[in-house]
């Protein structure tokens, strides 16, 4: 598939919830409206606020408007496990029934459109590896159809047993335990509010082995490339991979179009699909 | 712009083709079985609305829901006359649950799990060669966010021709976790009746395959005309009325009609005490100045609520009531609700007539909500 881009739409904001020097999970993930949050919810919460609030659209009322899109395929693995286990030692009624939200795939978009006051659509995507660029893409779609102002994309993997159960039985050393937070707007939106464009999002393809997927995005004459170093640096990222991936080009973008692959390669794959897409330098506005 | 249903299949406790399901819901049947696979002894509850194919009884099986899935996308595309699609169509799957079933039976030491078994891409491309596979996981709405996302891939010129899917079997924890907070636990889904109790969950998969409008050479099944979707951002668990009028409101915007074109609606109609309000106090809002409004139906007393799947599975029984002119009742529903007495509510037999235009609800935990709008293919 390979989306032809009706509207113009450019990154404004990264926000990083990722243990590091800027991130300190022990402090960050408790404190007001985290208790009953399950940990993929924590991390989602903090780098969409970070993302906003680097986008300089924290509190702002067009976020009404907006959309969410949340990538992750281990999100709510652990709740679910952990669960069945609650369930086998002492029956449903053992169950607290703040885990019930929990239980839902969704959870993570839903508190952070609460966070926020966002109505507009409210997307989770579990697409495997892919599913971090398929993210960036479908909230470009739904500002091209008229569906959101601007989209939230957060991608977020957290670590817990049943998670490192799972890489441990398919050879996983390293996983993430975080969130990446991605603004992403019109140009022409981001221009007339005086907004930094960090990097405006160019082709996108998927398809089924990475050649495809880098012309489908129409990305055979980009020469810089951003390996695997999102893998290399973090771990399997897994559903936030993409969306790890924009945001490292993002912060080392110069006047050179980057192109992300997600699914292929010697960094992740799930043999399922590979996703290609473009990031360019700010261009201006021209449309 | 409209988009073309060329090819449809379901499967649920009530039926494995659109036909069954809409003439069981027509005949009135309904009402769970006892749970099949998971040891009662740890539930208050002791019945679902269960897709009963498990080989041996009492045997739980792993990757039913993308069993399902296969057959049903299968089966839709033969429908269209598609049997061999081109392996760059989009597919989107609409789930709630995705294959957290298998994930917990791996987790109970009682099978084996791979990363991609959570997504539905590896299977969808060893039967048909379909790799743009999207696992949308939108809480009970994700069907409807799917078709929603299908016309805006065609609008854009991304593709002429997606399929839309939905699929989920019951997993130990949401039943579980349901049971949790459900007492007494509900005898069966009795949408905007005094007495309901709640949900009860079913399970199956829905597919339809939607084409750009004009492109189909054959027999369609109706068209989409719009698919709105929000959320309501006011409460982690209730839905709220605001949220839910300003999905309908969108959809008809969307859609190009007005509510006097709506003929029929099915609710989402989960038979919580919260939703079914919610969407009852939405409804009289919206229609308030129709004359005489539309009929309003629901169908999880027959098949459960089919969790990701229900929305799509809304807009296929929506179709064959039109094209059928039969609308079922809700079944279970004696003393309706105050909020809902102003509705046309269909209840005992079902309404037949010559309806055109539908809507369906799907309204999802987290206050993700989606409604479409389509036509029979008459029109």
């Amino acid at each position: 598939m390979s989306a032809p881009a009706v509207v113009r739409a450019a990154i404004t904001g990264v926000g990083w919830a990722v243990a590091g020097p800027g991130f300190d999970p022990v402090t960050e993930l408790v404190g007001r409206g985290m208790r009953h949050k399950d940990r993929s919810s924590r991390f989602a919460v903090r780098a969409a606020r970070r993302a906003l609030d680097d986008a300089g659209l924290l509190g702002a009322p067009e976020l009404a408007g907006a959309a969410v899109v949340v990538s992750s395929n281990f999100g709510n693995l652990d709740p679910v496990c952990d669960t069945v286990t609650t369930i086998a030692t002492s029956g449903s009624t053992g169950i607290s029934p703040m885990r019930l939200p929990q239980l839902s795939s969704a959870v993570s978009a839903a508190w952070i459109a609460l966070d926020h006051g966002i109505r507009g659509p409210n997307l989770t995507l579990c697409n495997g590896v892919s599913s971090g660029l398929d993210a960036v893409a479908a909230a470009r779609n739904l500002i091209a159809a008229g569906r959101a102002t601007a989209a939230l994309v957060v991608g977020v993997e957290p670590d817990s047993p049943p998670v490192a159960r799972l890489h441990g039985e398919t050879a996983g050393t390293r996983w993430l335990d975080g969130a990446v937070g991605l603004v992403v707007e019109p140009v022409r939106h981001a221009v007339d509010r005086g907004a930094r464009i960090r990097a405006e999002i160019g082709g996108y393809g998927r398809a089924g082995d990475e050649r495809s997927a880098v012309r489908a995005a129409g990305a055979t004459a980009v020469r810089r490339r951003l390996g695997d170093e999102a893998t290399a640096r973090f771990g399997r990222c897994s559903g936030a991979l993409g969306v790890v991936q924009c945001a490292l080009a993002v912060e080392r973008l110069d006047d050179e179009a980057v192109l992300a692959v997600a699914g292929a390669g010697t960094g992740e794959s799930d043999g399922t699909s590979v996703s290609a897409l473009v990031l360019a330098p700010p261009r201006g506005r021209d449309t | 712009m409209s988009w073309e249903i060329a090819g449809m299949s379901a499967i649920c406790a009530l039926g494995d083709t659109v036909a069954d399901i809409h003439g069981a819901l027509c005949s009135g049947r309904s009402g769970p079985a006892p749970l099949s696979a998971f040891d009662t002894s740890k539930y208050r509850a002791g019945a679902a609305y269960e897709v009963p194919d498990r080989v041996r009884p009492g045997v739980e099986e792993p990757l039913r829901a993308t069993r399902w899935l296969v057959r049903v996308v299968r089966e839709a595309l033969v429908d269209a006359g598609l049997p061999e699609p081109e392996p760059g169509w989009p597919v989107l799957v609409g789930t709630t649950h995705r294959e957290l079933r298998t994930a917990e039976l791996w987790w109970r030491h009682d099978g084996v799990l791979s990363p991609a078994d959570l997504h539905f891409a590896s299977a969808l491309r060893a039967a048909f060669g379909l790799y743009d596979v999207h696992t949308v996981a939108s809480a009970c709405a994700a069907s409807l966010y799917g078709l929603g996302m299908a016309t805006d891939l065609i609008a854009l010129g991304a593709a002429d021709t997606v399929v839309v899917a939905g699929t989920d079997s019951i997993t130990e924890s949401s039943f579980g976790g349901f049971d949790r907070i459900q007492f007494p636990p509900p005898d069966t889904i009795r949408a905007f009746d005094r007495s309901r109790r709640g949900m009860i969950m079913g399970e199956g998969a829905v597919a339809v395959v939607l084409r750009r409008g004009g492109t189909h050479p054959g027999r369609i099944h109706g068209r989409v005309r719009g698919v709105g979707m929000n959320c309501d951002a006011s409460h982690p668990t209730a839905p709220d009325p605001a949220g839910i009028v300003r999905v309908i409101e969108e959809a008809h915007e969307r859609a190009s009609v007005a509510p006097d074109d709506i003929d029929l609606v099915i609710v989402h109609g989960s038979g919580t005490l919260q939703s079914d309000l919610a969407e009852a106090v939405a409804l009289r809002d919206v229609f308030k100045a129709a004359e005489p409004g539309p009929l309003v139906t629901a169908v999880k007393g027959g098949m459960g609520h089919v969790s990701g799947g229900a929305g799509l599975l809304n807009v296929v029984v929506a179709l064959a009531a039109i094209r059928t002119r039969t609308l079922p009742a809700i079944s279970g529903l004696t003393d309706p609700i105050e909020e809902a007495q102003e509705l046309r509510i269909v209840t005992g037999r079902p309404a037949t007539g010559a309806f055109g235009t539908a809507q369906v609800h799907a309204v999802g935990m987290g206050g993700i909500n989606a409604v479409a709008i389509v036509e029979g293919a008459a029109r």
